[in-house]
């Protein structure tokens, strides 16, 4: 057990202790990294390759912010993956099926609007089912994982739908929704949106609540099921952004992307620290476990290892991180 | 402060990680006297869109064959793992390195057009593998040709029937891969170009198997419960035409007709050796396009004046239990 004195500073380490992960990961990653071949830079530390790394993730880590509500709330959302291509699905099939207006802005929102909007529907109808019938997070989502990868091949009849090079209104969206600054600005925006929305705000405490002790908060009045509802509604929206940018930045909705999408970000959410058991994580863990994962992807690309050999050092470094966040309790 | 050399310690481990896990690679190469490191090295990425499948497998052996008789070439490769987004991911860190040699193989043509045009803007030479994409944003791209190979089994369709039943008539099935995808698409309309000008040759069923031989022994089971009469079995790949096989072989029927495969792998578990096996007629290649690629590729970096054509087309080569021996021994690679 910890010493009593000590309590004050283990909490500011504790606290910091993904980010010290990230540090040395980081460190680790310069001295590892490649040089130029002909200027002699070092490749990992080149702002192109360290924004890389941020829209690489950008996906995932917007997924991740809303997948930490869900988890603090002790649940879980399996279907992010499926919801990711209904996302980028919809939106594809918005710019190029559809011909609400002549107007190419309106038509571009119209159609993000739809995807974003059919997300956060399937995400609402998880947390109604979550809440109101009782059956578990758990099985809730892997049923719609199944049912909505379904609905988006129904959808588009198993073809990818190309949104188009040229033009037209699915490559103007394509150029404009796939820029770098667009992808990470969302990212980062989303990012502290969320914090804002988990810290400062009876919502965030109230998600907390419910899953540090369920009983307890029906005790104490808390709205347990209207929570639920909106944090897999929340998951949902945000899995819908995601979509749109996804299908954007592969010039494509298909019903075929985003398989085991949703262990990428669950696997973000616990690097950060948060706990599968509920009630304890940040949102500042989050994106600091999500860039774990993407320095870590991208030295180990710039090193050129082997693709079954990183699977093996991957596998190695979660658990090391992971277990970083228990020091406390397990020592 | 002990929990936190504990924690320090095992990041150090885990930052050696990586470390001893490329340790297998060589150093950057030096001059004789050891001193300055010497840039001569060319780097080729090449970016795989999914190891897992035998194709891609043995495109893979054979590109490290071939360049490993390139002391001076490095060769990287990568797998997209039948994910564009990580592909994309992959293909983007690799233009950072600016290799010398850029070949890809796009999972899917839509999202793999912008990443390989910022590669040829970053005046990266880039070599487009197999599969097209949506725009020629490519040095060159090497082909081969599922018409034309559909056309090569259409004929040796008729031939048969013809030496069978003395006129080009009689039964044929197909058995398909995923619908909609090139290789399907045209190896199923090629075959027809020359079937469809036979109005004695009838498929009297078609079933999709998805390219997977169990799926296809399942299908064929219930094809061959429903047809009492069948002359020819054409998989549009060649674990489907086994797979048909095993369904047949299962009810006692497979000398009644014959199998047709398309791909002719090398190796145990490839086409050729179903062929020499006698459960396969006849198979056609479907070209690696890697010889070809490293080829032109070593052109490329070592001849600065060299421009490739825009496009070489690879032809496919038949085997027949005549030549399966030597194909094996050309298409394994050890």
């Amino acid at each position: 057990m910890i010493q009593l004195h000590d309590n004050k500073a283990w909490a500011t380490i504790k606290r910091f202790q993904s980010v010290l992960g990230l540090l040395i990961l980081f460190v680790a990653a310069i001295l590892l990294s490649p040089q130029d071949r002909q200027d002699g830079y070092n490749i990992f530390l080149s702002t192109g390759n360290l924004t890389d790394i941020l829209r690489q993730v950008s996906e995932i880590g917007i997924v991740a912010l809303a997948m930490t509500f869900v988890i603090l709330t002790a649940g879980i959302d399996l279907s992010v993956g499926s919801l990711l291509a209904l996302g980028a699905t919809v939106v594809a099939m918005a710019l190029t099926q559809w011909q609400p207006t002549d107007n190419a802005a309106l038509h571009i929102a119209l159609a993000i609007g739809a995807a974003i909007g059919a997300c956060t529907l399937a995400g609402l109808v998880n947390g109604a089912v979550i809440a109101r019938m009782r059956v578990q997070p758990f099985i809730v989502t892997l049923a719609a994982m199944i049912g909505i990868r379904g609905l988006a091949k129904w959808m588009t009849d198993n073809t990818n739908i190309d949104i188009g090079f040229g033009e037209d209104v699915g490559a103007v969206f394509a150029n404009l929704v796939a820029q770098k600054e667009v992808v990470i600005g969302t990212f980062l925006v989303l990012t502290v949106v969320s914090a804002v929305l988990l810290s400062k705000t009876i919502f965030g405490r109230y998600v907390r609540a419910i899953g540090d002790n369920e009983k307890a908060s029906d005790y104490a009045g808390l709205p347990r099921r209207w929570i639920t509802v909106a944090v897999y509604g929340l998951c949902g929206l945000m899995t819908g952004i995601a979509g749109v940018i996804h299908c954007a930045q592969n010039n494509q909705g298909s019903a075929n992307d985003g398989v085991a999408f949703e262990l990428d970000v669950i696997a973000a959410v616990v690097i950060g620290g948060t706990s599968l058991a509920g009630g304890k994580g940040t949102i500042f863990g989050t994106f600091v476990g999500t860039l774990i994962i993407g320095v870590l992807t991208n030295i180990l690309g710039l090193i050129g290892m082997d693709e079954n050999e990183k699977m093996m050092v991957k596998a190695v470094i979660i658990i090391i991180a992971v277990r970083m966040q228990m020091t406390r309790k397990v020592t | 402060m002990k929990h936190l050399i504990h924690i320090a310690a095992i990041l150090a481990m885990a930052a050696m990680l990586p470390l001893s896990g490329c340790g297998k690679d060589d150093p950057a190469p030096s001059d004789p006297n050891g001193n300055t490191p010497v840039p001569a090295k060319y780097l080729v990425v090449f970016s795989q869109a999914n190891n897992a499948e035998p194709y891609r497998a043995a495109q893979n052996a054979l590109m490290k064959k071939l360049w490993a008789d390139h002391p001076d070439v490095e060769l990287e490769i990568h797998d997209g793992q039948q994910d564009n987004s990580k592909q994309i991911s992959q293909i983007e860190t690799a233009i950072r390195k600016k290799p010398d040699l850029l070949i890809v193989a796009p999972n899917e043509r839509g999202p793999l057009t912008k990443i390989m045009g910022r590669a040829m803007e970053a005046g990266i030479p880039t070599i487009c593998l197999e599969r097209d994409i949506a725009e020629p944003n490519y040095t060159t791209y090497i082909r081969a040709d599922n018409r034309k190979i559909g056309r090569q089994v259409g004929e040796f369709i008729v031939a048969h029937l013809k030496e069978k039943h003395g006129e080009a008539k009689g039964k044929i099935v197909h058995i398909q891969g995923l619908l909609g995808v090139e290789g399907e698409t045209n190896r199923h309309e090629g075959a027809h170009e020359i079937i469809d000008e036979h109005p004695g040759i009838e498929v009297v069923q078609s079933a999709v198997a998805g390219w997977i031989q169990s799926n296809a022994r399942d299908r064929m089971t219930e094809i061959l419960n429903a047809q009492p009469e069948i002359d020819v079995v054409y998989g549009h790949n060649d674990p489907m035409a086994v797979g048909a096989y095993l369904a047949a072989k299962a009810k006692g029927r497979e000398s009644e007709m014959i199998f047709i495969g398309v791909d002719g792998l090398g190796g145990p578990a490839g086409g050729i050796k179903k062929v020499q096996d006698g459960v396969l007629a006849v198979t056609f290649t479907y070209p690696l396009c890697v010889d070809k690629a490293v080829e032109v590729g070593n052109k490329i970096l070592r001849e600065p004046d060299f421009t490739p054509e825009k496009s070489y087309t690879m032809e496919s080569e038949i085997v027949t239990p005549d030549n399966a021996a030597e194909m094996y021994k050309k298409q394994t690679v050890e």
